[in-house]
């Protein structure tokens, strides 16, 4: 470890003698997992969690009544494995689950698990005050009650096929006793959100904002030890230092490899790769409604067969392996080829710039005055495609598109937002294109809020680019209620065929996400929507130990300032 | 950190007998280091001007997006192609037009702002030169880089237009209480009281002795100006909120390959070493401006 | 002097007001309103938004809103950060002491590094030795701070790699070390920055210096030391040196803006946590309050620095003090 070493090094230069402070203390425990990440967590309650930072760690913390097993099954309860509740029933007629808690859980400080804690966490996350998109999500469970304090019984509106999904996956437990005396609308900012008490097998130890997360095991956890001692997020501000604390063994993980990333990595015997199938898929979405006015439709994309031709002038195949080399795929709808109800070889607008030439002139869209942009009728094709600024891949395929569309003779103006603005933007319908991103759930019903009519009309709804067609509506409610899978898929099928010659959106990459890891680490699976599931069972094997493995489990024992957030 | 601190230490009124900057201009010609700096800084201007004949690509064009990105300095691309194929060298000559016109532009603006400014407190002294001097004192008093943050983040997604009147609208300020003390002190020379005298207008002698002593602090103040502005153009771009794409700056380049240093050193060494260049002979020249005037 | 130092003061209290006037009118020049985005924005609690309608006085008319805007800054109230969800002068507040620490030694390096360049060159005037520092002073000064940073960065954490990448401690060991391995660790992560930004500044002290020391060489009181048979690097050492180091207190005050400029940018690149980073990441959120918070408080450290210099300068130079 070079870094220790300098530290030795330091040391018997400026001849300090308590500097063997952290490698004198040795304890037996599993070691260290430290992983470098590009941000703060954003909040430690699970159903406010919007980053993915804090999604792994309160996946770390809390418990779900039941998980979600690696295949992300989630047509009733075949794919689930026992969890927070140690098993459960179905009601004869399907419209209600009795789940049992497991009566050895315990919260981290020790108190009981009950089934009030799971009413109190559905009726908290359906309070209006606490103003979780969760609320939208679940909208099909109708109360949750507790015939003693072992059981709780969610009660649905309909029977559908991932109506167990939604009593579990969306709802991590969080304890009552903690947040019960305090008002939802102020949880966000508590004292009690800066010490997160969970039941998972580690319990939270640090947030030094900027810094780190820190959490150690629970060792006397009802499911067992995790093997590893502590997790340890190591907070870095930009992409760039978080990449190199991973190359100089600073940390052990790092999420998010580009392909550019590769060769260097590979330039360290002790560090490997891994790519795995993910959730997300990335596309350059068109406003169809006028941003100005939303009652009127978008000026130029507002035409059907105008998007059909921009997008005919793209070659989304080039685009995807510039920017991504072979860590992406040519996404193939507003879908990932990881669901089971996808169907990969989706007919798609080919790549043809004669022919998206010749649609644009045959829609009077031509260049006459020869300044190689295309106008009608004085009005020049011209659009402002917004991007964040934070995701360098994204702006490099912006700029990928700003120079193919120029010989198509539409001007593209890339306009590099940071995310809370863009956010801000998509939210009020105020752009002409943006290239989004959506890293969806275990479930294809996603594509419900962010394609279809309702999330359209509705002001938090996610579809922004405000496409509307019945057709679509229509089918994707049909697969979402058929418990057939071959039914479900056809549906699926033909909902995507819809939607991708409709053309609302240029569908770009659906990225294969790839970690780098030190070969000291002995992983488990990947699970496809969170790479971070199964690390309670990672370890690292004693002969591959190294300092920061040594480190007690528990807090720090000297610590210089309180530990946790300061802030008010 | 370019060396705008020192305040060019201007002498007191003189007599234009020939003319101060023919005069100036002859001694720096004297000075082997200023005409070496000369002829570089003329060739980087040269290769701007005449971007179109000389850079070898477009420097907008991706020839292919796959096969020739991130490509290392080679016969074909001395500089090394960008993530976009583009070529770098072209894109580094068309960046030496635009960061150069940025530069020159922005310093006209500060110019004529800062001699309208000092002027008029110089010549109405009393209160209203006590105002403007506070003002002044307070503008001073910001960093210009925070103040740039301070309107930039008001204003984001700037042309480069607006670009250059926002660095030109904020580097004025030393300039400015240099040629209020020139005008104060030609106020009160004895030559401008004997003209008076003689039955000349107050104002007349004024205007015909206030230029000739304000060409050398002028000279001075443009051409470290120009150097100042280009590097302050550079790092706006490096964080993100100066040029946009697909234009070419020199900081621009470095940004657009700033998140890979390590792998596309080319991107960050080349620009760079071109700002380096542009920025030192400016400074030269600067200084030997400053030496050759203040020598007088 | 007591006059001299409550005028001084005086002076400065006046231009901290302008500054916060300047700041008052960037927020409400702007385009459209800078807290739309934030009073608009769902995720945002009502608590905060309560705060800042309050805090602003949005409905107000604008005169009132500057008087109050004035009337906070002056108690020390800067608003209310969006991007940190703390107060603007707590979050600028924790991060200053770094910034501090960062300038600080790149002062004290590169006034020690620039009258050395400038003794030795002076001392061998005309020399191969004297042009090649001239010419070394001159590319620093001409050197843009982030370009520099980039390259101790390259050369010095991936490619030898012998540093840290970033931050002021080793997030994952720091609260595990001891007393003597926590000081270490920080000193390990300072390194880099600090040189860099002590090289950075170093040129202008170099040149300024040099200048200063050649102005006085010539005076009668050093031909009179070399008429009594002093050699010329005792004349330089007792008498040149002395008398060129009080403009070297005027050029503390001068040379604060390039300095904290050059500190934004350093810790930016070396991820310091001090005021510059978190001012340049608010840019990228739009977090107007606390850029313009960090617009005043860098005004604020220059007004006071060159108040501490010129006081400095007065108390060191009895002809200024009789003013």
């Amino acid at each position: 470890m070079a870094t220790m070493k300098h530290i030795r090094l330091l040391c018997v230069f400026l001849g300090l003698t308590a500097c063997t402070g952290s490698e004198s203390r040795s304890g037996a425990n599993g070691g260290t997992l430290a992983i470098s990440t590009g941000g703060d967590p954003d909040v430690l309650i699970p159903s406010l969690v919007q980053t993915v930072q804090a999604g792994q760690m309160t996946d770390m913390i809390y418990d779900r009544l039941a998980d979600i097993g690696d295949s992300l099954n989630i047509l009733n309860d075949a794919g689930f494995t026992p969890r927070l509740a140690d098993h459960w029933t179905w009601s004869p007629d399907s419209l209600s689950i009795a789940f049992h808690i497991d009566p050895r859980a315990k919260w981290h400080d020790g108190q009981r698990v009950t089934s009030s804690d799971v009413r109190f966490t559905f009726e908290s996350t359906m309070d209006s005050t606490l103003g979780t998109p969760v609320a939208a999500l679940i909208g099909n469970i109708d109360s949750v009650t507790t015939p003693d304090s072992a059981t709780a019984t969610f009660w649905f509106h309909r029977h559908i096929p991932q109506e167990f999904y939604d009593a579990t996956f969306q709802m991590p437990i969080i304890p009552e006793h903690i947040w019960k005396g305090i008002p939802p609308a102020t949880w966000r900012a508590s004292d009690a959100a800066k010490h997160p008490i969970g039941s998972g097998r580690f319990r939270f130890v640090r947030w030094t904002p900027r810094t780190a997360v820190e959490l150690t095991a629970d060792t006397g956890n009802y499911h067992g030890a995790p093997k590893l001692g502590r997790v340890v997020w190591s907070i870095a501000p930009d992409f760039n230092t978080a990449l190199t604390r991973f190359l100089t063994g600073e940390t052990d993980f790092f999420e998010a490899l580009r392909a550019e990333n590769i060769p260097e990595v590979a330039k360290h015997p002790e560090l490997r790769t891994k790519s795995y199938r993910g959730l997300s898929y990335q596309f350059a979405q068109f406003n169809l409604r006028d941003p100005a006015n939303h009652a009127r439709p978008h000026a130029i994309f507002g035409d059907r067969n105008l998007r059909r031709a921009i997008t005919m002038a793209v070659d989304r195949a080039a685009i995807v392996r510039s920017a991504y080399d072979s860590l992406a795929l040519p996404a193939i709808g507003p879908t990932v080829r990881a669901y089971p109800t996808t169907d990969a070889n989706l007919a798609q607008i080919p790549f043809d710039l004669p022919r998206a030439k010749s649609l644009l002139d045959s829609l009077g869209w031509r260049d006459a005055n020869g300044d190689g942009v295309r106008e009608r009728r004085g009005r020049p094709l011209e659009f402002t495609l917004a991007v964040p600024a934070t995701s360098k891949v994204r702006v490099r395929m912006a700029v990928l598109i700003q120079e193919q569309l120029r010989q198509a003779g539409v001007k593209v103006n890339v306009e590099q937002l940071d995310f809370p603005v863009l956010a801000e933007r998509e939210r009020k319908r105020n752009f002409d294109a943006v290239l989004n991103s959506w890293s969806t759930q275990p479930s294809p019903g996603a594509v419900r809020g962010s394609w279809g009519t309702a999330g359209s009309r509705a002001a938090s709804g996610n579809n922004y680019g405000s496409y509307e067609s019945p057709t679509f509506d229509a089918y994707v409610d049909s697969a979402l209620a058929s418990f057939d899978p071959a039914t479900r898929k056809s549906y699926f099928t033909k909902a995507y065929d819809t939607i991708i010659q409709d053309a609302p959106a240029i569908w770009l990459a659906e990225p294969m996400p790839t970690v780098g890891y030190n070969a000291r680490l002995k992983m488990a699976p990947l699970r496809s929507d969170a790479w971070w599931a199964h690390i309670p069972e990672w370890s690292i094997p004693a002969d591959k130990r190294i300092p920061r493995d040594n480190a007690p489990v528990g807090a720090p024992a000297t610590p210089a300032a309180p530990s946790g957030q300061k802030s008010p | 950190m370019p060396g705008q601190i020192r305040e060019s230490a201007v002498t007191s009124a003189a007599r234009p007998r020939e003319s101060a900057f023919a005069l100036g201009l002859r001694r720096l010609l004297a000075k082997r280091s200023s005409r070496v700096a000369l002829v570089i800084l003329g060739v980087i201007v040269l290769a701007g001007l005449l971007a179109p004949f000389v850079a070898p690509y477009d420097p907008a064009a991706q020839p292919d997006i796959v096969a020739l990105k991130n490509l290392p300095p080679s016969l074909a691309h001395p500089f090394g192609t960008d993530p976009y194929s583009r070529d770098v060298l072209s894109r580094v000559i068309y960046g030496a037009r635009l960061s150069l016109t940025i530069g020159l532009l922005a310093t006209l603006v500060s110019l004529t702002l800062g001699v309208a400014y000092g002027a008029i407190a110089g010549y109405s002294g009393g209160f209203v030169d006590g105002i403007m001097m506070r003002v002044l004192d307070a503008f001073l008093a910001i960093p210009r880089l925070l103040l740039l943050l301070g309107i930039l983040v008001a204003w984001p997604q700037l042309s480069v237009g607006a670009l250059i009147l926002f660095l030109g609208a904020t580097g004025w300020f030393g300039l400015s209480r240099i040629v209020r003390g020139q005008v104060l002190a030609l106020k009160h020379a004895e030559f401008v009281t004997a003209a008076q005298a003689l039955g000349a207008s107050r104002r007349r002698i004024l205007v015909r002795h206030l230029l000739p002593n304000l060409i050398s602090p002028i000279v001075v103040a443009a051409t470290l100006g120009v150097a100042h502005v280009i590097v302050l153009e550079a790092g706006l771009s490096y964080l993100g909120i100066g040029v946009p794409q697909p234009l070419a700056s020199w900081g621009n380049i470095i940004q657009d390959g700033a998140d890979q240093v390590a792998t596309l050193w080319w991107m960050s060494l080349f620009p760079g070493l071109f700002m380096v260049l542009t920025v030192m002979t400016l400074n030269i020249l600067g200084e030997a401006f400053r030496d050759a005037y203040d020598r007088r | 002097m007591l006059r001299y130092f409550a005028r001084r003061l005086g002076q400065a209290a006046i231009i901290v007001a302008f500054v916060a006037t300047i700041s008052f009118a960037l927020i409400h020049v702007a385009p459209g309103d800078p807290f739309s985005a934030v009073l608009d924005n769902p995720n945002v609690s009502e608590t905060v938004r309560q705060t800042l309608r309050a805090q602003y006085g949005l409905d107000k008319p604008l005169p009132e809103q500057f008087a109050r805007y004035i009337g906070q800054v002056a108690k020390g109230d800067l608003g209310w950060s969006f991007s940190h969800d703390r107060p603007v002068i707590e979050v600028l507040g924790s991060a200053l002491p770094n910034t501090l620490l960062l300038m600080g030694i790149a002062l004290f390096g590169s006034f020690s590094l620039g009258i050395l360049f400038a003794l030795v060159q002076v001392a061998r005037r005309g020399t191969a030795t004297d042009h090649a520092l001239s010419g070394l002073t001159l590319f620093l000064i001409s050197m843009p701070d982030f370009w520099l940073g980039i390259l101790a960065l390259l050369a010095f954490t991936y490619w030898l790699p012998i540093f840290p990448v970033g931050g002021a401690v080793d997030p994952v060991m720091h609260e595990y070390m001891g007393l003597g391995a926590r000081f270490a660790d920080r000193l390990r992560h300072l390194v880099l920055p600090a040189l860099t930004l002590t090289v950075l500044a170093a040129g202008t002290v170099a040149r300024y210096q040099r200048a200063a020391l050649l102005d006085v060489l010539p005076a009668d009181y050093i031909r009179t030391a070399r008429l009594k048979g002093l050699t010329e690097r005792e004349i330089l050492r007792r008498h040149a040196l002395r008398n060129a180091l009080l403009p070297i207190i005027s050029l503390i005050g001068l040379s604060l803006p390039a300095l904290l400029t050059g500190a934004f940018f350093i810790e930016k690149i070396f991820a310091w946590p001090g005021m510059g980073l978190a001012v340049v990441n608010a840019i990228a959120t739009r977090d107007y309050p606390l850029v313009v918070g960090g617009v005043i408080i860098g005004s604020i450290m220059v007004t006071l620095g060159s108040l501490l210099a010129d006081l400095l300068y007065a108390w060191a130079d009895p002809r200024v003090r009789g003013h």
